[in-house]
Order: C-alpha cells, then structure tokens, then sequence
C-alpha cells in the first residue's frame, strides 16, 4: 500500500531492503530516484537521432554512444559486477555527469566485496494510466563481516561509433547507510514508470 | 503577434498536475507560422504523455530480448515477436516521411497510456487537409548545470490551398522491430490546451525537449 500511495507518477524509483542471514526484514527504503543520469539520455539521443554522441564509460574513457542493439542492456548473469544493478559505498552527492558509481562494492566474498546475483528486467505492466516494469537483483554477504552501503545505480551496455563500453545510467545515493549484516543480503529495486 | 497576443498565448500553457518539474522530464513547444514566417499562435508546457510503448521498447533493450516482446504498432497490430534492436526509438524523418518523427492530428481525445497512434493524424502531401512534413532536427545533448537536455523538432508546411484547422494533437512516432521487420510505434502523444489553425502557406513547428536533471 505504501507503494501505491507514494508512485504516483512516472519516472524511476527505487527500493531497498536489507535481510539477516534468516531472510527476515530488517530494513527498508523506498524512493523516488532523483538520479537518472546525462548517459541514459546520451543514448537515447544516439537512439532517436541515428547518431553519435559523446559518453563517458564506467572506466573513463568517452568511446561515444551510437545506435546499436545492446544499447541500454542492462540483464546481468550471477557474479557480473560490471553490468545490471550495482552497489557502492560512496556518498559523494551525484550529479548529471557521473558515469560510476563513487566507491563501488566488487562481486566476491572478501573482505568487503558481495555476491552479485543474476538480474532480468521484468515484463511491462499496465494498471490504470501507468505502463511499468521492476528490475531487482539481490547482492548476498558472505564476506564474515558487515558491509554499509550507501549508494546504488544501473550500468547497462552501450556501444560508441567504434568500441563497447559500459555506461553509467543511474545513481543514487540512499538517505541513510544500509547495514548488510554477514550472511544477509540487500535487494535493488529498480521500477521504470510511465504515465499517461 | 503584438505584445499582448504573445503574452496571452505563453500564458496558455499545459499544466503538469503535480505542479512540479520531474526527473526526467518531457516538455513540447507548438508554434503556427503564417506564410510570412510571422508566429500566429504558440503554446507550449510540460508533457506528461509517454505511453506505454515507450516502456515496452525500452524493456527489450534492458532486458535484451531476443524474442516474443509484445508492442502495439501504429495501425493497430499487436506485434508478439518484438526484439531488441538497433534502430529502437529512431526518429529522424526524412522529408515527406511520416512512418516516424513528430506527426500532427487533429483528435482531441485525452492521451491514455494505451493510445497506439494519434487519434487522427494528418497526413502527407498538399491536398485538403495534408502537409508537407519536413526534415526532423536534434539539437545534440548538452549539460547546464544540473541538467542534460535534447532537442527534437519538425515542421510540417501548409500548402493545400486552404486553411487546416483543428489541430488538437502532437506526438511522436518511433522505430522497432519484431519478425525481422521495422516496425512503428507511438512514443509519447499530447494533447494541447487549444487547437491550433495552419494558413495556406504557413507552417506548424513542433518541439520536444527531453531533459533529465540529477
């Protein structure tokens, strides 16, 4: 109910919610995501346009965006830390030009890395005058200590007139730290909405 | 347009129901020429009229869907064998081409989130009701602060002979693919607070801004 009191209109919005090593809720956040980056409509404009443009990759080098069919492709497999839905420790306020996450937490089970599971975007929906579709990927911490995050976003596959890369497209900085505890886990809810 | 003309149409403008400025955000601008290239009428505001199309097609890019993506084209079909694709939300209609870029209509029928194609669009050519679409422009992305923004526009010239009144309606018509085929979709449509009225000779312009602020 909390959801459908708050996502009234369109946009992104976020979600998370951490879980102890029993699956039991221990704590949640639900937002709208102030973040959509400058790179999501970079390739939007290479899209619609059937040009290119300048963007700078998840490493820091602008290879550009183009037209190209795994644009925006952002359906990661298990352990994959450089695509999907992504988790960091950074604080760093975000702005229209990040193209990383400030500190990002690495697939693993070491000393402050996490386990990256497998991530789909889901099907579109239509209720009432809203079109919508969730992408949710679960991060499990089996590095015996606790890790805070403090930051999420989406890096999806993109291809400049020459190489691929990956971009950037969505950042956020959560309102309070989120503790995973050791054998728990934190779930990312991305939810894209249109409304008519 | 004397002062007092332009101050009463800017003030014409479509209101977002929330009352504040979105992240991302869809804005339009519609703009009727005479044929001395003099502004007639204008209007512009804050597009609130993504359909769901716009998602669908995205969803396949996210998602690399390779097949059995479901997207409803602009005669009506529902395409079951949709896929990701490099041409998805193309745009960028040549001269006299109207399967894609910015169309005119002439419904007033309030945007639903299902409509598929405009209400009724005008078409192509310079007999009774047609115009002469245009090249379709962008603008590339450029950053201002907090915001990143994009241009789309296209102009559809009047020269049937006679006035063409009624134009209620603006929108945009995309590219995607199922079954090998390009395909065309409806991305966003809009509905604008009054209609608008093309003179012989004249123009009507149509732009979008695609912002997004962080």
């Amino acid at each position: 109910m909390q959801r459908d009191r708050k996502m009234k209109s369109g946009g992104l919005w976020y979600s998370v919610t951490i879980r102890d090593r029993d699956g039991k809720v221990i704590s949640r956040e639900r937002r709208r995501a102030r973040s959509m980056l400058g790179n999501w409509y970079r390739i939007l404009y290479a899209q619609m346009s059937f040009s290119t443009c300048s963007l700078v990759g998840t490493n820091g080098i602008d290879r550009g965006a183009s037209w190209e069919q795994e644009n925006w492709k952002f359906k990661a497999a298990a352990d994959e830390d450089y695509i999907g839905i992504v988790i960091g420790t950074g604080t760093t306020p975000v702005t229209i030009d990040d193209y990383k996450l400030d500190t990002q937490i690495m697939n693993g089970t070491g000393i402050g890395q996490i386990r990256h599971l497998a991530s789909t975007p889901g099907s579109p929906s239509v209720a009432g005058s809203n079109c919508e579709f969730l992408t949710s990927r679960v991060f499990l911490n089996n590095s015996s200590g606790a890790i805070t995050v403090r930051e999420s976003g989406i890096y999806c596959r993109c291809k400049g007139p020459t190489y691929y890369s990956y971009a950037c497209i969505v950042r956020d900085v959560f309102g309070s730290p989120q503790d995973v505890p050791d054998g728990g886990s934190i779930t990312i809810d991305y939810t894209l909405r249109v409304t008519a | 347009m004397t002062q007092e003309e332009e101050t009463k149409q800017k003030s014409r403008k479509a209101r977002n129901s929330s009352g504040h400025v979105l992240n991302p955000e869809l804005s339009y601008k519609v703009e009727v020429t005479d044929k001395d290239g003099r502004v007639v009428q204008r209007e512009d505001g804050p597009s609130r009229s993504y359909v769901r199309q716009w998602n669908e097609i995205f969803q396949l890019q996210a998602g690399a869907v390779a097949s059995g993506g479901v997207v409803k084209d602009t005669s009506g079909v529902t395409q079951t064998n949709a896929y990701r694709t490099s041409v998805c939300f193309k745009c960028d209609a040549g001269i006299g081409y109207t399967l894609t870029g910015l169309r005119v209509g002439k419904s007033s029928t309030p945007v639903s989130i299902s409509d598929y194609a405009l209400g009724a669009p005008i078409a192509e050519g310079a007999g009774v009701d047609q115009l002469e679409h245009q090249l379709t422009y962008f603008t590339a992305p450029s950053v201002v602060g907090t915001t990143l923004s994009f241009t789309i526009q296209r102009s559809m010239v009047n020269h049937s002979g006679a006035t063409i009144s009624g134009i209620w309606e603006i929108g945009n018509y995309i590219s995607f693919t199922a079954s090998m085929m390009g395909r065309f979709a409806l991305g966003f449509r809009d509905v604008l607070a009054s209609a608008f009225d093309i003179p012989d000779g004249g123009a009507i312009t149509v732009t979008y801004t695609l912002k997004v602020t962080a």
